[in-house]
């Protein structure tokens, strides 16, 4: 598509979507002073139709929920004819022009569909590494390489951990630990290596995506689970609702909006058509370490 | 009498075997593990070998940091597999992973996939859709169509560790040694994963 084509197509889809975003759902996040604001986004990089419907969405939305930056879970580039490369263009800076003209920022971890060289890729803020961390006020980031969790990661991971002294701990991996969806499902090898630090440190939230669906896991072992991986691609039909399910949707693409204020986590999922599909709130547990009593 | 010799013998040969039987238990096992580490470090050296050449290729060319062009990561990619697959022209499959290497490699693998939790890795290397069946060589770029297959925590727990310009990759049956950066194949191991 040339480029003069893709932004008028991007543009009417915007302004469709914002249209509709206005009138059509209720923003369950309260908006308050000096939270930290981000949206959640996983598998988009489809450069189709959907993704573009997506992110108008998420451009509607940020007039009423000014998110700061997007969280991306991997899967940024599908790059499925193997032409090498990833189109960058098409599949994230037109999609989301808006958005990266007003300043919001992209932070990506790399899934099993993406070169490992976008962590060079600026816009991604990966700062060339495969692994990293950042902090928003007193909310600690930390984005993993689950196509590659090897030992030196893990040590990286439980030494920032154990330094990190934020009240919000929260893990960002492409592959889900928990996942209730047919074609994947849990990575369960994974859980083993990381399920005991994230105990272990008071991780409070994981995002994952992979599993092209939306799902929130009920919280094991004390840790909020959200899988989204329905941001531009879509594996409808494929969530089995099984115990481990809390909330979930396979029908349509979603993106979420988080809200951390304070003690509470507010989060809302939205579909592609701007239904609310999923809210809730999280209540942060101090994690008590030292003497037991 | 007899039967106090008899005892008394007994007791002797109970005694020496008690001292001599878990020396020569450890006299097995020593060179074993010896061995192993031997290998490994045939291993690591090697590995250290080429990441000094790497290092030193790669200081020859433009610094690549964080860019916006896409264009720019993919010919720094390019320029980089190019130059070390010309250095290494001569380069042969197993020269990182000797035959005796290979072979240890091969028996971790086994025991990862063919263990008690083998199901959960096999699960793990499963690709989203059919691959295609490739021939891969030393010095070739990995081919742009392939998926990033999870390599296996616990494979990677038990195999030495890398630098990180280096990573074990599994593409079809084989076991890889890839160049992060440059995307090359460094070495292999073929049809490892049965």
């Amino acid at each position: 598509m040339p480029a003069m084509r893709r932004s008028v197509f991007v543009s009417c889809v915007a302004l469709a979507a914002i249209s509709l975003s206005l009138y059509a759902q209720e923003l369950a996040l309260p908006l308050k002073p000096d939270s930290v604001r981000f949206a959640v986004i996983g598998d988009m990089g489809t450069g189709e139709k959907p993704q573009y419907e997506v992110a108008g969405q998420m451009i509607g939305d940020r007039l009423k929920f000014p998110f700061e930056f997007v969280i991306m879970l991997g899967d940024n580039l599908y790059d499925d004819d193997g032409a090498g490369s990833g189109d960058y263009e098409s599949r994230f800076e037109l999609p989301y022009k808006p958005l990266l003209d007003a300043g919001v920022k992209f932070y990506a971890v790399l899934g099993n569909h993406d070169k490992t060289n976008q962590r060079f890729y600026k816009p991604f803020n990966m700062n060339g590494q495969q692994y990293y961390t950042y902090k928003k006020s007193n909310v600690r980031f930390f984005a993993l390489d689950s196509n590659y969790m090897n030992p030196q990661q893990l040590s990286w991971l439980e030494k920032e951990l154990q330094n990190s002294g934020s009240d919000w701990k929260i893990c960002i991996v492409h592959h889900p630990l928990y996942s209730s969806a047919a074609f994947h499902g849990s990575s369960t090898e994974l859980r083993g290596v990381l399920e005991p630090l994230f105990v272990k440190y008071g991780v409070q939230v994981v995002f994952a995506g992979h599993d092209h669906v939306y799902e929130r896991v009920k919280p094991q072992k004390g840790i909020y689970y959200f899988t989204e991986g329905a941001s531009g691609s879509l594996r409808k039909g494929d969530l089995r609702k099984t115990a481990l399910t809390a909330v979930g949707n396979d029908q349509d693409r979603s993106f979420m909006l988080v809200e951390i204020a304070g003690d509470e986590l507010y989060f809302q999922t939205i579909s592609r058509t701007g239904l609310t599909v999923d809210s809730g709130v999280i209540q942060r547990v101090a994690k008590i370490t030292g003497a037991a009593y | 009498m007899k039967r106090q010799i008899r005892v008394t013998r007994l007791l002797l040969w109970f005694s020496l075997f008690a001292f001599v039987g878990p020396g020569f238990t450890y006299q097995a096992r020593t060179p074993q593990v010896n061995e192993e580490a031997r290998d490994f470090k045939v291993f690591t050296d090697r590995v250290q070998k080429y990441i000094k050449m790497q290092k030193d290729l790669k200081a020859s060319l433009p610094a690549l940091s964080p860019t916006k062009d896409e264009a720019r990561i993919i010919e720094h990619q390019h320029a980089l597999a190019r130059i070390i697959a010309d250095a290494r022209r001569d380069a042969r499959q197993g020269d990182i992973f000797t035959p005796e290497v290979a072979k240890r490699f091969r028996k971790i693998i086994d025991r990862t996939f063919l263990g008690p939790e083998g199901r959960l890795a096999r699960k793990t290397i499963q690709p989203d859709s059919p691959s295609k069946i490739l021939v891969l060589h030393v010095n070739d770029v990995c081919p742009e169509e392939i998926l990033l297959i999870t390599t296996p925590p616990t494979l990677l727990l038990r195999l030495p560790k890398l630098p990180q310009e280096l990573v074990y990759r599994i593409v079809g049956h084989d076991l890889t040694l890839q160049d992060t950066e440059a995307r090359l194949i460094v070495d292999l191991i073929p049809n490892v994963i049965r």
